[in-house]
């Protein structure tokens, strides 16, 4: 409670801020066991969340989407950067100071099926973390569950039920009220509603909205299904093998995507009507193995718009609009006005790669 | 607090269900291992355009809980040269439907216990009034079968992983194909078939696949070379049980504009099965909605999504948040969940689900009314609109 230096420029309504997160596992061990090649799955990723707003991230499995979640929450100790909650570090802090935190940093997972212990009746699930961290008194305790349980749909006679006597939407909702129930500020949501059916999936949905505008929540609504992003979020966050490629606006993004891989990524979103025949970009070839990943532009083994330059040199995270940024070197003005310059340095480099494999 | 639950069933009420369930089974699995004669499973088609004529189908399971009406009492056609989508949410009898066709129901539990699937063959000829004849897939037994089975109806499973065998290399697994369809084929010929198939799908260095093990490739390579497995029998129809949902979106649409190119050269038909509206609607010609065992709703692309008349499909349609659209309103959410697929009450199952309920709803389970020459429906509402 003292990390005075590490406070922030902190605004008052900035609830999270991430800077330069970065998360590597390691792959690979020399004799002695130290680590030589890792695996980054999360690399280099900043922003700032506004307190009862939605930042969604998106992006194709094994973007690191998930571990992005984790890492910020401090489930995965963090290999560079920092994450500042309510203007304080959390990085460096120690298990025990942790633990506090941990009731205002709350987690929804993905499959409500594997999530819930099936020995525990559902008062106990949702009243556990309650009596853990002393919330409310004990003689109150299942007067605030049951008060819980109301706000997130579920009948009061569930208390003595056990999990597996309910369908994957009604388990969802007591994750939800599990995470709910100590009153947490944040709320990351991982792939919340993958796992439900479409007329299940609009319920919860509208659940995690209403919970918002009346707690004030603040939640990082991870996944992989656009449209459900698009209508809860107010910001967009697509990621690519660990880096992020374009942030910002939702309405913004969805109207005016920059980066190439947002356009295919967004195009490539059925749409429910047969006669909507969206002129699609087909992406050739799969996402690269994240352990190995492309020099360059990670994106650029499945760019339309690929140049040489994208082949050598890492794109620099850019302000190309107001408050809209991308990673991508067809929006970095010092970059495209010297392309005849960078082509030639690729030629040399290949060249001279060439005449290595020679020898 | 709950105090008697119905979820609950005594041991001599168990005792009985699991007695019956056996001697069920028993004649079932009798009738599949029968030597038959051709005649009690040829039958003829109400029309020589239709590939597959499901009449009535009626599926289920006999589980220690009771019977489970799986599929209760479905019909639907696939058209030849066609795209057939069949929406619903899980646990609506769709997959099975689709396992019904290829008889590959999980049995001894699963049973085909009544109605037809006729499945128009090339193999047979008209009959003495001039009707095109087909085999009927519900009768046929297992021996029989094996001849139908991944050569004229071929499927694309869910998950690419577990659907192909790991200890064997993908040439292996493809070649087997040949080899079961094509008696007296080389091995040499069976592995140019294997790569040309290979070559369809879209792999780019098919001889190096070939050689390669099923964990070696990307889930989209994967569900490519099931794909392959599935056209090198050189199919009539191809089921297609939701490949793409474990898929990231661009390799979705990568294999949506790859199963479409090859219906259109191979000039097959496919069934495709999923719970997304985006997909059927870019994909399928017709489309049929499943609740609860039931076909509740069918007609053409057109129909079913600028039309749609049963209030759940309207319900379905209004649930899923748009892309195109940036509407702030709380989402349109149908309340409540699927029944209990186990004693089914006799009226419409989505009666409590229903925003338009009537009066009229409590009684049978509603009879499909023609709409149009292609659009059913199975709703009260609608009754006095028939053609």
């Amino acid at each position: 409670m003292n990390d005075v230096k590490n406070e922030t420029n902190f605004q008052n309504d900035t609830i999270l801020e991430v800077r330069n997160l970065k998360k590597y596992f390691p792959i690979e061990k020399n004799f002695f066991g130290k680590p030589i090649k890792f695996l980054k799955a999360v690399d280099n990723v900043s922003f700032k969340l506004k307190k009862g707003t939605t930042i969604g991230v998106v992006g194709e499995s094994g973007c690191g989407k998930t571990t992005l979640g984790r890492t910020i929450l401090k489930l995965y100790d963090a290999d560079g950067g920092q994450v500042f909650f309510e203007g304080k570090e959390i990085t460096k802090l120690s298990k025990r100071r942790m633990r506090k935190l941990r009731t205002s940093m709350q987690l929804i997972f993905q499959d409500p099926y594997s999530s819930l212990p099936p020995r525990m009746t559902i008062g106990n699930l949702i009243s556990e973390a309650v009596k853990v961290h002393k919330i409310v008194p004990k003689e109150k305790v299942t007067e605030y569950v049951l008060d819980i349980m109301q706000k997130c749909g579920l009948q009061p006679h569930y208390y003595d039920r056990y999990p597996h006597e309910f369908s994957g939407g009604q388990r969802q909702r007591i994750c939800i009220a599990r995470a709910l129930a100590v009153q947490p500020k944040l709320v990351i949501c991982d792939e919340p509603v993958s796992a439900l059916d479409v007329s299940i999936q609009a319920q919860i949905i509208n659940l995690l909205k209403e919970l918002q505008i009346n707690d004030n929540l603040t939640y990082v609504f991870i996944s992989h299904d656009l449209s459900v992003v698009k209508y809860i979020t107010e910001e967009i966050m697509v990621m690519y093998l660990g880096n992020v490629m374009e942030h910002g606006d939702t309405d913004e993004i969805f109207i005016n995507p920059l980066h190439p891989y947002t356009k295919a990524l967004f195009s490539a979103v059925p749409v429910p009507d047969p006669d909507v025949k969206m002129n699609r970009i087909i992406l050739t070839g799969d996402i690269p193995s994240p352990a190995n990943p492309p020099l360059g532009c990670k994106f650029h083994t499945r760019c339309k718009e690929c140049m040489n330059v994208c082949k050598f040199i890492e794109p620099e995270y850019i302000e190309a609009l107001d408050n809209h940024f991308v990673a991508c070197h067809l929006y970095n003005k010092e970059v495209m006005d010297n392309l005849e310059k960078y082509d030639q340095e690729y030629l040399d480099m290949m060249n001279a790669k060439e005449e290595e494999n020679e020898k | 607090m709950a105090s008697k639950n119905k979820h609950y069933i005594s041991i001599k009420e168990s005792r009985e269900i699991i007695k019956y369930n056996i001697k069920q089974m028993k004649y079932y699995e009798s009738l599949k291992k029968r030597k038959a004669n051709q005649d009690e499973y040829i039958v003829p088609m109400k029309d020589s355009n239709n590939l597959i004529e499901i009449d009535n189908l009626k599926t289920v399971f006999f589980t220690d809980n009771g019977t489970v009406m799986s599929v209760n009492g479905v019909s639907f056609e696939i058209p030849k040269n066609k795209i057939v989508g069949v929406v619903g949410e899980s646990g609506c009898g769709k997959s099975v439907t689709s396992l019904s066709i290829m008889q590959l129901v999980q049995a001894p539990q699963g049973q085909i216990i009544e109605g037809e699937i006729r499945f128009n063959s090339d193999s047979l000829q008209t009959n003495n009034v001039n009707q095109k004849l087909g085999y009927n897939i519900a009768k046929m037994p297992t021996q029989e079968m094996y001849n139908i089975r991944g050569k004229d109806i071929t499927m694309i499973f869910q998950e690419p992983m577990t659907s192909l065998n790991p200890v064997f290399t993908i040439g292996y697994q493809l070649d087997e194909v040949s080899f079961v369809h094509k008696p007296g084929v080389t091995k040499e010929e069976a592995k140019a078939h294997s790569i040309e198939m290979l070559n369809k799908v879209g792999i780019s260095m098919p001889e190096h696949v070939y050689k390669s093990y099923p964990h070696e490739l990307s889930g989209g390579m994967r569900q490519r070379v099931m794909i392959a497995m599935a056209l090198a029998g050189n199919p009539k129809l191809i089921i297609a049980d939701e490949p793409t949902t474990a898929l990231d979106v661009t390799i979705q649409a990568q294999i949506l504009e790859l199963l479409k190119d090859i219906q259109k050269k191979e000039q097959c038909s496919i069934m495709l099965i999923t719970h997304d509206l985006g997909v059927i609607a870019e994909m399928a010609d017709y489309v049929v909605v499943m609740y609860a065992g039931k076909v509740i709703e069918k007609g053409t692309a057109q129909e079913i999504f600028h039309n749609p008349l049963h209030p759940y499909t309207i319900g379905l349609q209004k649930s899923k948040p748009l892309i195109t659209s940036s509407s702030q309103k709380p989402l349109y959410s149908i309340p409540g969940q699927v029944p209990n697929p186990i004693n089914l009450p006799d009226n419409c199952y989505f009666k409590g689900r229903c925003n338009k309920c009537c009066e009229k709803c409590n009684g049978k389970y509603p009879k499909e009314i023609k709409v149009s020459d292609t659009h059913y429906v199975s709703c009260y509402l609608y009754e006095g609109s028939e053609e």
